[in-house]
């Protein structure tokens, strides 16, 4: 709607900017205010310039005029001014310089504009979401990386001071194989990359940094960063695109407008553009005319069932398969010695059923039958099911195996967790000094034997260990004499033990979890890489230079080239992303690989796209402003973050690694800080704010909220619909009009009725009635209202009009504008005078389809100004263009006319601001252009123009509606019974003729050109009877009428200022308006009765429609 | 590099100059014609590069509006474009533009015959340019009283500058679309 309107200033000023050029350097007023106003408005062309639809030589000419005057003018006015403007100017040139600098350094910028100018802005739109990907993840790397993994580098204890901190003995010899590091073991598990390796001391380095705190309040952030980053992003998007806001459907214009792609600039690209466009337009006409006959095929539902059935059970089996290889990794792990299959069996497994599930979804799509858009959409949420299922079962998996761990570790009594402690502590020993591990073991050798003792009656699982057990219980009983071997069998010892019961010291299970996901991650980027280089590049490479030597056509029949499809490319993303989210907590690293994962995706993608992708045939809808891939990515955030928050809020962390060890539960952190490390008031606020009493109502606070918010989008969408049908309506109205003013049949007609109603003055008050009503049916007399003052036949008279009610449109919308430039409060105010009409609307908008139309053309024709205050001054050069037309020999008047009415509008702004004087201020702005008018018009025709605008303007509110109503009415003013005869009427004339000034553009800069829809013509056709009935009753039922404007329009009437009294006029169109709307059904009814009424009142009616 | 003191006023007075580099534009336009186009325009000679050499711009020659675009920015009509036009036309393609703008061009670009309105014979012409005369009559016929018949507000059979604009705000890649690289 915003746009609709701000456009036709934009291009009258295209028409009539040499009008305005003259303008521009007559003013060279020295009133101060005057000169203020035309530096503004300098400003504004300054401002808008790029805006405007003018060629660039016309652009640079105002631009250059503009700048010289407000460079000339603003010194004069005073110099600091002038100072400012140049450290504004200087500011925006630098803020550009930077911007283009800022634009330099965006990543892949040049890289993606490439894609997009030989692709299109569809898969375009894939690599800006990864580069939006990146940044995210940029973000999260910062963060983990400087709150995280630095100060645990730099400040935490170094490698191999602590247990947690340091490799198992025996698993040193293998920790730096391949294949150990493969599997994230070894070295690398005990590194910042896993949850594992952070301290637990509560505060690290000189500084006192608290790394446990930082490690969950930096998890939790990440989350938090993540969805309000999304967040905003959506609601930029949404505001960005009208498409959400309207439920209309344009299909066929936007595959015919939009399908085009102004980017693509590469022949291949092109050619498959052209053919999706021909696919795209067959389908629609396809989709059109199913819709029309509606079969129900029982083959095809059935084999719908089929396919959804075949897709749960593929999504079943795939979740039953990660769940099962879960479990048996478990097993194997029992096992002293893994393949490498093994080690990496879920990653592989889960990957594999990533890449092959989604192809065989499109098999099965093709079973369905779907039109290509709702199979896409289909295929899109199978895929999300799919790889959330895939994430779900694996976590759910991983989480069991955790459970089992607690579980296990819950079966071991402390003791074992004491003699781990001494075996450890002996074995650490055994690296060090002898002699304080003697000591060390002496001392603990008693509480030992004890523990080994119930150990061994402990249970059939560590029978195995027995043995060992029992040498080092002899061990420790000649612990006196230490030897090399002793020690080395200790060793062994604590190996076997060690190995054994691997879950109890050095399982860390929030370690285990990361581990998992960075697999998974690495695991998924191989597969990536590899379906790019096998599915696309080497299927090229054969079909590029094989097609010569096989005897089919290879690069348009079969393998074809790769296609890139934009949408389960861009759900990959997703799921990669869901993956890094759920493993951060326990892997701060992982974003910092993804980081680096898509890099490299980026380079290879852009690669491949660019040698070996045709972009897809069917181009899924995917522009920067579509918020579907952001709704996916929310709806991935949020389920990825169940599972963490699931975790740490249900497990017990590992006793023995990670900054958590040793809590009850992870976020005790925050609690215990508070309590401890905060004052006591603090904890006490704390306590409270976390309590039912403060936390209930804030949700209920929150709920109320979200209803006001859903209320507030509600009646937005509902004013939407109620604007759009406005909108509607008025242009139905322009084409009305201009049709009937193109059409010379009916010029004769009003001719006469111009001259029968000269010679009748006394009967204006039923003529207005009539007139007025008439002109808002679409019939054929009121083309004689429309031609009045817009058709090359008339002469004296209705000129005159022309100039009447344009200058008067001019200052009423000045009054407006002034208004809303001014003072908010004083645009409000006028702008509820003036849209009185619109509220008026819902009333009528269920009419007779004619009826509802012809109301709000008023509404428009007066919106405008109010909205657009700057631009409506730029309007009106338009309307003049026409009257110039119209009227080569009267037009310089015209013209001077308004442009002084145009120029008024700066000095009646500060006007405005003061209520009550405001209308002596019209009036003399009113009586000011009739002056004007004798300079350059003879005087003959002044005589009657002053009377008439200062008629205009004076003040009849309180009796506005009931006078007009009976044919002589007592109560006017004294102004008003001096210029009864002819002011009024043509008072009222002239608004009228306001109300019809033609807003639209396109209806003037235009040739004559006729077209009468059907539709129009049957509406043509049935309308004449429609009025008679009307205009009788109207007379007729005044009350009626009268109690409606006054409870509808109550507020405007309690201000008696000038620009009342006009829209009163309108109202009481409106008001027969509606007296027509409710009696169009009556009319069709007695339609015969009610031309008999109007028979005697046909002349009248014909003298009306001047 | 060099000094061109109409580049240098351009970067910093022209009206479209947030747009586009402008220098990169003027050497674009130069390298069409090097023997037309002066380096030196402080004199603003009168150089129209024909429609021909325009046409074949990389960015161009593809669109199948080549024509159209061409014939709407340039000032005589016929596609034959001076400098200005030039900038024209690239500061309207450009990302930068804003919607109406773009709208309005667009309007001008699918209106074949110049009339301010869009009747059937531009949309037939706009949809047989679209898919290469692939569309039988029959269908070209259809889609076409089907675009009036969705985007025609006041009925009258063709249309105007509004309903396209209303139309086409709406649509959620017009923006994305309608812009070219250079």
């Amino acid at each position: 709607m915003h746009s609709m309107f701000t456009c036709c200033p934009l291009l009258s000023h295209h028409r009539h900017s040499d009008d305005e050029d003259k303008e521009d350097e007559r003013a060279d007023s020295n009133d101060p205010e005057e000169m203020f106003q035309n530096i503004q408005f300098q400003k504004e062309i300054i401002a808008n310039i790029r805006t405007r639809a003018w060629p660039m030589r016309r652009k640079l000419k105002a631009l250059k005029q503009a700048r010289e005057i407000v460079l000339k003018y603003e010194g004069r006015l005073t110099r600091t001014r002038g100072y400012q403007a140049a450290g504004a100017d200087l500011l925006k040139k630098v803020s550009r310089l930077l911007y283009n600098i800022v634009v330099l350094f965006i990543p892949w910028e040049m890289r993606i504009k490439k894609i997009e100018s030989h692709f299109g802005s569809g898969v375009a739109s894939y690599f800006i979401f990864l580069r939006w990907l990146f940044g995210i993840n940029i973000v999260l790397t910062i963060m983990t990386g400087a709150f995280i993994v630095l100060p645990e580098l730099l400040a935490g204890e170094p490698f191999g001071t602590t247990r947690s901190k340091t490799i198992p003995q025996d698993n040193l010899k293998s920790a730096q194989d391949l294949d150990t590091i493969w599997s994230l073991g070894g070295y690398l598990q005990y590194s910042v990359l896993f949850y594992g390796y952070y301290g637990r001391v509560r505060k690290i380095g000189s500084a006192g940094y608290r790394l446990p705190l930082a490690y969950f309040l930096v998890g939790m952030a990440v989350f938090a960063y993540s969805f309000i980053i999304l967040l905003r992003k959506m609601a930029k998007n949404s505001r960005l695109s009208l498409a959400s806001a309207s439920d209309e459907n344009f299909t066929f214009c936007w595959r015919v407008f939009c399908a085009w792609d102004y980017l693509i600039g590469n022949p291949e690209a092109a050619e498959s553009k052209g053919a999706a466009i021909v696919n795209n337009i067959r389908e629609a006409i396809v989709e059109e005319q199913e819709k029309k006959k509606d079969t129900s095929l029982a083959v095809l539902i059935s084999l719908r069932i089929l396919a959804n059935i075949l897709v749960l059970l593929s999504l079943a089996g795939s979740i039953y398969i990660i769940y099962f290889v879960v479990d048996r990794s478990q097993k194997l792990e029992q096992k002293p010695e893994l393949t490498l299959w093994e080690k990496n069996e879920v990653s592989v497994v889960v990957s594999l059923i990533t890449m092959i599930a989604p192809s065989a979804f499109e098999l099965v799509a093709q079973l369905e039958m779907y039109h290509p858009r709702t199979s896409l959409r289909f295929q899109l949420a199978r895929v999300l099911v799919l790889y959330l299922g895939n994430l779900y079962s694996l976590i759910i998996a991983l989480l069991d195996k955790v459970n089992s761990m607690s579980m296990a570790s819950a079966a071991t009594p402390a003791a074992v967790s004491i003699l781990i402690n001494y075996f450890q502590a002996a074995a650490s020993a055994g690296s060090g000094n002898w002699s304080d591990a003697t000591a060390f073991m002496e001392t603990m050798s008693q509480p030992a034997e004890e523990n080994l003792s119930t150990l061994v009656s402990n249970g059939s699982i560590l029978e195995r260990r027995n043995s060992t057990i029992a040498t080092i219980a002899m061990v420790l009983d000649i612990n006196t004499s230490i030897s090399k071997v002793t020690v080395a069998t200790m060793y062994n010892g604590t190996g076997t033990v060690e190995q054994n019961m691997p879950m109890k010291q050095d399982e860390c299970w929030e370690t285990y979890v990361g581990q998992e996901m960075l697999k998974l991650s690495i695991i998924d980027m191989i597969f990536t890489v590899a379906s790019i280089l096998l599915i696309d590049f080497i299927r090229g490479l054969v079909v590029r230079y094989l097609s010569d030597c096989c005897c089919w056509d290879l690069e348009s029949k079969f393998p074809e080239y790769g296609e890139f499809k934009i949408a389960e490319n861009v759900l990959h993303l997703i799921y990669n992303q869901g993956m890094i989210w759920m493993g951060a907590f326990f892997s701060p690293c992982l974003p910092a690989f993804n980081v680096l994962k898509l890099i490299g995706l980026m380079y290879l993608r852009s690669w491949a796209v660019l040698t070996c992708n045709v972009p897809h045939q069917q181009v899924f809808r995917a522009s920067r402003s579509n918020n579907f891939y952001l709704a996916m990515l929310l709806f991935m955030l949020f389920l990825c973050m169940l599972p963490t928050i699931f975790a740490i809020v249900r497990y017990r962390p590992s006793q023995y690694c990670g900054p958590f060890s040793g809590q009850e539960k992870i976020y005790d952190i925050i609690s215990e800080t508070v309590a401890t490390d905060f004052p006591l008031w603090f904890s006490k606020v704390m306590s409270y704010v976390t309590s039912p009493v403060v936390a209930l109502p804030a949700l209920l606070l929150l709920f109320m909220l979200i209803y006001y918010l859903q209320a507030i989008a509600r009646s937005l969408k509902f004013t939407n619909n109620q604007l759009r049908m406005q909108l509607q309506t008025v242009s139905f109205r322009q084409c009305l009009s201009q049709k009937l003013r193109l059409n010379p049949k009916w010029q004769p007609i009003c001719y006469t009725e111009d001259n029968f109603w000269d010679k009748k003055p006394d009967q204006q008050d039923s003529d207005i009635t009539s007139h007025d009503s008439s002109v808002h049916t679409p019939s054929p007399r009121s083309n004689g209202s429309v031609t009045n003052f817009q058709s090359p036949v008339r002469h004296g008279n209705s000129i005159r009009t022309i100039t009447q009610s344009a200058s008067r449109a001019e200052i009423v919308r000045a009054t407006t504008s002034a208004g809303s430039s001014r003072s908010p409060a004083m645009s409000m105010l006028n702008k509820q005078r003036v849209e009185q009409i619109p509220n008026r609307h819902p009333v009528y908008l269920g009419g007779p389809s004619g009826t509802c139309r012809s109301k709000s053309y008023h509404q428009v024709a007066y919106n405008p100004p109010t909205r657009y205050s700057s631009e409506n001054i730029h309007s009106d050069p338009l309307y003049r263009k026409t009257s110039r037309a119209v009227h080569p020999a009267e037009a310089a008047g015209t013209v001077t006319a308004q442009s002084y009415a145009g120029r008024r509008a700066h000095t009646t702004r500060y006007v405005i601001v003061n209520e009550h004087e405001a209308r002596k201020k019209l009036l003399r702005s009113a009586t000011r252009i009739p002056r004007h008018f004798r300079m350059e018009e003879p005087v003959g025709e002044i005589v009657e123009l002053i009377p008439r605008n200062i008629k205009r303007y004076t003040p009849r509110v309180p009796y506005g509606h009931s006078h007009r109503s009976h044919p002589t009415q007592p109560h006017l003013s004294e102004e008003e019974e001096e210029e009864e005869g002819g002011g009024k009427r043509e008072a009222r004339r002239g608004s009228f003729g306001q109300t019809h000034r033609p807003r639209s553009l396109s209806d003037l800069h235009q040739p004559a050109r006729f077209y009468i829809g059907e539709r129009v013509d049957s509406q043509q056709t049935q309308s004449p009877p429609r009025i008679k009935p009307k205009t009788s009753r109207s007379v007729l039922e005044p009350s009626l009428t009268e109690s409606d404007s006054a409870s509808l329009a109550s507020s405007s009437d309690q201000q008696n200022s000038s620009t009342d009294q006009y829209i009163q006029v309108i109202h009481n169109k409106e008001k027969y308006l509606k007296s027509e709307a409710r009696q169009g059904k009556l009319a069709k009814k007695k339609s015969k009765a009610s031309i008999d009424l109007s028979v005697p009142d046909s002349k009248e009616l014909v003298c009306s429609n001047v | 590099m060099f000094y061109n003191p109409y580049i240098v006023f351009f970067s910093c007075n022209h009206p479209s100059s947030t747009f586009f580099p402008l220098s990169r534009l003027f050497y674009r336009y130069r390298d069409l014609a090097p023997q037309l186009v002066p380096l030196d325009y402080t004199g603003q000679p009168d150089v129209r590069l024909p429609y021909e050499l325009i046409g074949s711009m990389p960015e161009l020659k593809d669109n199948p509006f080549r024509q159209r675009i061409a014939e709407v920015f340039s000032e005589d009509g016929e596609g034959n474009m001076t400098l200005d036009d030039f900038l024209d036309m690239f500061s309207v393609l450009s990302e930068m533009a804003p919607r109406d703008l773009k709208a309005y061009y667009a309007f001008k670009i699918y209106d074949f015959n110049n009339d301010d309105f869009l009747c059937k014979s531009d949309l037939e012409k706009t949809l047989n340019k679209l898919t290469r005369n692939e569309l039988t009559e029959e269908e070209v016929r259809m889609v076409c009283d089907k675009v009036i018949d969705e985007a025609d507000l006041d009925n009258d059979g063709r249309l105007s500058l509004e309903d396209f604009q209303h139309m086409i705000v709406r649509a959620p890649d017009f923006l994305s679309t309608f812009h070219i690289r250079i």
